[in-house]
């Protein structure tokens, strides 16, 4: 089963979900790389070609390297493009652990992925700025752009800190043109009235404004 | 997604106190235009290319450029200069932070010319903060990024052009206009020039990173992915590798000659189905069957072309052909088609018109030439194009979802991901 929905990004990852069981020999001397004492250059350029081929076997090589501060965005790179939900999964896993700019770059990777899964994962960072990856997860659930995701930017743009409101605000208009896509338009509807509430007097405001008009 | 001109007007104008421009003509003060009537510009990266657009902006009475932010102290200072000289003042501000300059309310507008990793994240970042942008090309380093870039414009209701300036120089615009006006006859084949396929995986030496204030090194890698420092990159000399620039080197020339294609074969509105590469040159066909050849040109006159110039094109049909390329020599299969008069010689390279298209549509709020969905298209194909090159088999796509039918190798390639903390 894949977890994703059918546009965005993901479209151009479906056609793996059939191929997950098909082993290629470049993948298997490509994981020999960063299993091996090469250097940062060669483990690099490892994750580039995984991004193209990987099967869901490089996922635990490619999530042991989202901690490394220079691996760890070419390992993201890797785990974008595997559909398997095990890539997901293994993000989601790593989000206890990573830091800084490795966290937000997960953050972002389930975002691109719109990893429906990881709504709960992203609603608590996004509440939670302690963290420092709340404007990172508000944007990652206005990319997924489901009801659920909707509720939490709709929460954080009613009454969450004001410095994330902004950040809210962009998440909340992508997330209203997914929803409006996928047909519930009141749920958009509510976001981009959401906007125009928490944001007034911004052009943030009058493009939602502009966009609930026509809906 | 797209805001109607007078929707937006209407409602940014009254929400932001955006300003209502008058047109210089209208003012009757011998070209000069009220400082509260010029469109404010700010510029984010602005090299070598991005001053000649400077140039071409500062040259308009109804600019006025007000802030510089680069990540090397060198560049941002000979753009402060630049602006100083021509106002006579010392106005312009320099900054190593484009936030200072994105945060901006006074800013209409921004000129973006760094290198192609950041193009389309900057854009999306400026379109947020509900800046029109003028951008320099290739505007994308992925088909997601053409996509993303292309959704943002609209999303926000920006104004957008890209830096290819040549669909607003007269022999290129004349060229493809015979092809869409029928005066060829039923377009069959559409030539665009391309530089040498090529990508770079090998980093160069690493050497001692300056201090932050004379080159920012992690804000200049930005969205690409991490290297060690070497001057060479932030000297000019990023082109080729595979991270700094997208597309196997095709979009350098092909978001100019491809994009004419485009055009000239009325297609604006979709791609090819299907990319087949030879050696270096790639055949792209329409669901028409207009056939696409993207091959090779170069500044030492590669490949066979009857003009000479960088950035050539062809374009032919049933009942006769045309070719242009930047020297703004334009050549025919029949005098015929010159009736009227040859337009008039304008070097390809040169944004002075591209940019007005720009000025003109940020007052009206039309689309310019050069808009973010022409873009898009354009891009797409040259980067998928590219996909089919590297893959070195045929690769058919789908114009509609503007993903490749079957392929998931092809299509994993589509995107990358964009180094923490950049996102769209």
């Amino acid at each position: 089963m894949i977890p994703f929905r059918l546009s965005g990004p993901v479209a151009f990852l479906l056609p793996l979900a059939v191929l997950v069981a098909a082993p290629d020999p470049r993948e298997a001397k490509l994981l020999a790389v960063l299993s091996s004492e090469a250097g940062v250059q060669e483990k690099a350029r490892a994750c580039q070609e995984l991004a193209s081929i990987a099967s869901p076997a490089s996922v635990p090589a490619l999530a042991a390297l989202l901690s490394h501060e220079q691996l760890g965005d070419y390992a993201r790179s890797g785990l974008e493009s595997i559909a398997d939900p095990s890539a997901g999964a293994a993000l989601r896993k790593a989000l206890g652990s990573l830091q800084g700019r490795q966290l937000a770059g997960a953050v972002n990777s389930l975002g691109v992925r719109r990893e429906v899964a990881a709504v709960p994962d992203l609603q608590k960072l996004a509440l939670d700025p302690s963290r420092g990856a709340a404007a990172e997860a508000l944007a990652s659930l206005g990319m997924i752009g489901n009801a659920d995701a909707a509720k939490t930017l709709q929460k954080v743009l009613a009454d969450g800190p004001a410095n994330l409101r902004e950040a809210a605000g962009h998440a909340a208009l992508e997330a209203a043109a997914r929803l409006s896509k996928a047909g519930n338009a009141a749920a958009a509807r509510g976001l981009l009235e959401a906007i125009g509430r928490a944001l007034p007097n911004t052009h943030l405001a009058a493009i939602a404004k502009a966009q609930a008009a026509r809906r | 997604m797209k805001l109607s001109r007078r929707c937006f007007l209407k409602t940014a104008a009254v929400a932001v106190g955006m300003p209502t421009f008058i047109p210089a003509s209208a003012l009757g003060r011998d070209g000069t235009v009220a400082p509260s009537n010029r469109i404010v510009l700010g510029g984010i990266g602005i090299g070598p290319r991005g001053r000649e657009d400077l140039k071409a902006f500062l040259s308009q009475p109804d600019v006025q450029f007000v802030a510089i932010a680069d990540v090397q102290e060198a560049r941002r200072e000979i753009v402060r200069v630049m602006a100083n000289r021509q106002y006579n003042n010392q106005d312009c501000v320099k900054t190593p932070e484009m936030f200072d300059v994105l945060g901006r309310k006074d800013i209409d507008a921004l000129l973006i010319a760094t290198g192609d990793r950041w193009h389309a994240v900057a854009t999306i970042l400026a379109a947020k903060a509900g800046k029109d942008v003028y951008c320099e090309k290739p505007c994308s380093m992925t088909v997601r990024e053409s996509q993303e870039l292309a959704d943002a414009v609209n999303r926000y209701g920006r104004v957008f052009q890209a830096g290819t300036q040549r669909r607003n120089v007269d022999n290129f615009k004349f060229a493809a206009g015979l092809a869409r006006s029928g005066k060829l006859g039923r377009i069959h084949t559409v030539h665009a020039g391309i530089l040498t396929l090529q990508e770079s995986h090998k980093w160069l030496p690493g050497e001692p990173e300056p201090a932050k204030e004379v080159v920012d090194w992690d804000r200049w890698l930005g969205p690409a992915p991490w290297r060690p420092f070497n001057k060479d990159y932030v000297n000019g000399r990023w082109r080729n590798y595979y991270d700094f620039h997208g597309g196997a080197a095709l979009p350098e020339w092909g978001a100019h000659t491809v994009d004419l294609c485009q055009w000239a074969a009325s297609a604006d509105d979709t791609t090819p189905v299907e990319f087949e590469a030879d050696g270096q040159t790639i055949y792209g066909r329409y669901a028409s069957g207009v056939k696409l050849v993207m091959r090779l040109s170069g500044f030492k006159g590669e490949g066979n072309w009857v003009v000479p110039g960088t950035c050539p094109v062809r374009f032919e049909g049933d009942e006769g052909w045309v070719e242009a390329a930047d020297t703004g020599k334009i050549a025919v299969s029949s005098p015929k088609l010159l009736e009227g008069g040859a337009p008039k010689e304008m070097a390809g390279t040169d944004p002075s018109k591209h940019v007005r298209d720009f000025l003109d549509c940020v007052k009206s709020r039309k689309k310019p030439a050069a808009n973010a969905d022409v873009t898009r298209r354009g891009h797409i194909v040259s980067h998928a194009a590219a996909i089919g090159w590297r893959l070195g088999r045929k690769v058919r796509f789908d114009p509609v979802t503007e993903t490749f039918i079957n392929d998931p190798e092809a299509n994993r390639q589509c995107s990358r991901a964009r180094r923490s903390p950049w996102h769209a």
